[in-house]
């Protein structure tokens, strides 16, 4: 039955999602302040995704980084949910939790590959 | 500003009426800021999964969502967000603008029947669940969801998770896995399609055909929409889909205007407000229905 074991689990997923959405916010609102403070148009053509810039632009204070860097917070949140999940089910000894914990990274890693096939 | 201005009030009526933010970003960045439809969903999704992420923490602690039935649900919606990712990039935009226009129109009927109804006391709802005037029998008539079409692979699933026993919750039993999991991958394609959180489809589909008590359908959706909407924005992400410049502003007003939303949905009469937005819905499905045809 859902729930009886877990409420431990409950609690410690749901701080992984507080944390993690609270802080890609933040850091989304950075970007959006660094973007007024440079005079940056929303619609003005953005800086491609580039992970490897993201550093570079944080430590200059250009608003991009900070804003890419919040929005991989924001959709790598619900990923880390799941692998928290995944160490719960794991010490709990929930064998078909694991596997279908598991297939779910399978299938975001999926996403990633099918991503990058077109890109 | 004004993108921080209407992210707010995309989040706000969102909240107060149980849509989420999603339902109205797209149309806002495509109709009235010009973005391409492709672009505006990428940023939606990105809205959809900050406004999801606090209330599905919410869910959790209150130990209203079933995090297990969740969990493997989400496995079928995150199959269908990575095939709508990768089909969102192959259709035509005026194809996705007339789905769009569809399911704005199915909501605004839909929530003018559920006003006619007798009405029940408002009560705060949060971010990206689903009004329950939506968990109408049609909506499960209409999802993908169905025994006719339940796959082996997915009655092979069902086998081995005992029939939805072990997903169950303390007062109610989980039913038909195998049509929850087909109607969970028409959510995640649905999802990748229209920038949504896929709730429209989740919560009837556990209801209505799982036996799922609604609360729990709707705080469980909201677990789910997470996985489903970053695995597609994952696919917009890495194909060059999702603007930072307008995703900042706009995931940033989303998120005050649900967090207004939610606390203070109990002081506001829903009455009016759904009326207004029955209005707003019909106007914004003509005028999509008009980019798909080509007219605008």
């Amino acid at each position: 039955m859902a729930g009886e074991p877990g409420g431990a689990l409950e609690t410690a997923i749901a701080r992984v999602l507080t944390v993690g959405t609270y802080a890609s916010v933040a850091l989304i609102a950075l970007g959006v302040v660094a973007m007024a403070a440079a005079g940056v148009d929303p619609l003005a053509p953005a800086p491609a995704f580039d992970a490897a810039r993201i550093p570079g632009d944080i430590l200059a204070l250009r608003p991009a980084g900070f804003l890419w860097l919040g929005i991989l917070g924001v959709l790598a949140t619900p990923a880390s949910r799941v692998g928290a999940s995944l160490i719960g089910y794991l010490r709990s000894g929930e064998r078909e939790m694991v596997g279908v914990s598991v297939a779910i990274l399978i299938v975001i890693a999926a996403g990633v590959v099918t991503g990058f096939t077109a890109a | 500003m004004l993108l921080i201005a209407g992210g707010v009030v995309a989040g706000l009526f969102g909240s107060l009426l149980g849509l989420g933010g999603g339902i109205l970003i797209v149309p806002l960045l495509t109709l009235g800021f010009g973005l391409p439809l492709r672009e505006a969903v990428g940023v939606s999704l990105v809205c959809v999964i900050v406004t999801s992420g606090a209330s599905a923490a919410v869910y959790l602690e209150r130990k209203v969502a079933n995090l297990r039935l969740g969990t493997v649900l989400e496995l079928f919606t995150a199959v269908g967000a990575v095939v709508g990712g990768a089909i969102a990039f192959l259709l035509d935009e005026r194809l996705l603008a007339g789905l769009f226009a569809a399911m704005l129109a199915y909501i605004a009927v839909t929530m003018l029947r559920g006003a006619a109804r007798p009405s029940e006391p408002s009560k705060p709802v949060e971010a990206d669940t689903v009004a329950p005037e939506l968990v109408a029998p049609e909506v499960v008539a209409r999802s993908p969801a169905g025994p006719e079409l339940a796959a082996p692979a997915a009655r092979a699933f069902v086998r081995a998770m005992s029939a939805g026993e072990r997903l169950s919750g303390v007062d109610y039993q989980v039913h038909r896995l195998g049509s929850g999991a087909i109607g969970s991958v028409g959510a995640g394609i649905l999802s990748a399609l229209l920038g949504i959180g896929g709730g429209l489809v989740k919560v009837p589909v556990m209801h209505l055909v799982m036996g799922v008590p609604l609360r729990v359908a709707t705080a469980t959706s909201n677990l789910m929409i997470g996985i489903t909407a970053s695995t597609s924005a994952i696919v917009y992400l890495l194909r060059g889909g999702i603007d930072p410049y307008a995703a900042g502003p706009a995931a940033l007003g989303v998120f005050l205007g649900a967090s207004l939303g939610s606390r203070t949905a109990h002081r506001i009469d829903l009455r009016v407000l759904r009326l207004l937005f029955v209005a707003v819905l019909l106007y914004t499905a003509f005028e999509m229905l008009r980019r798909a045809v080509g007219a605008s």
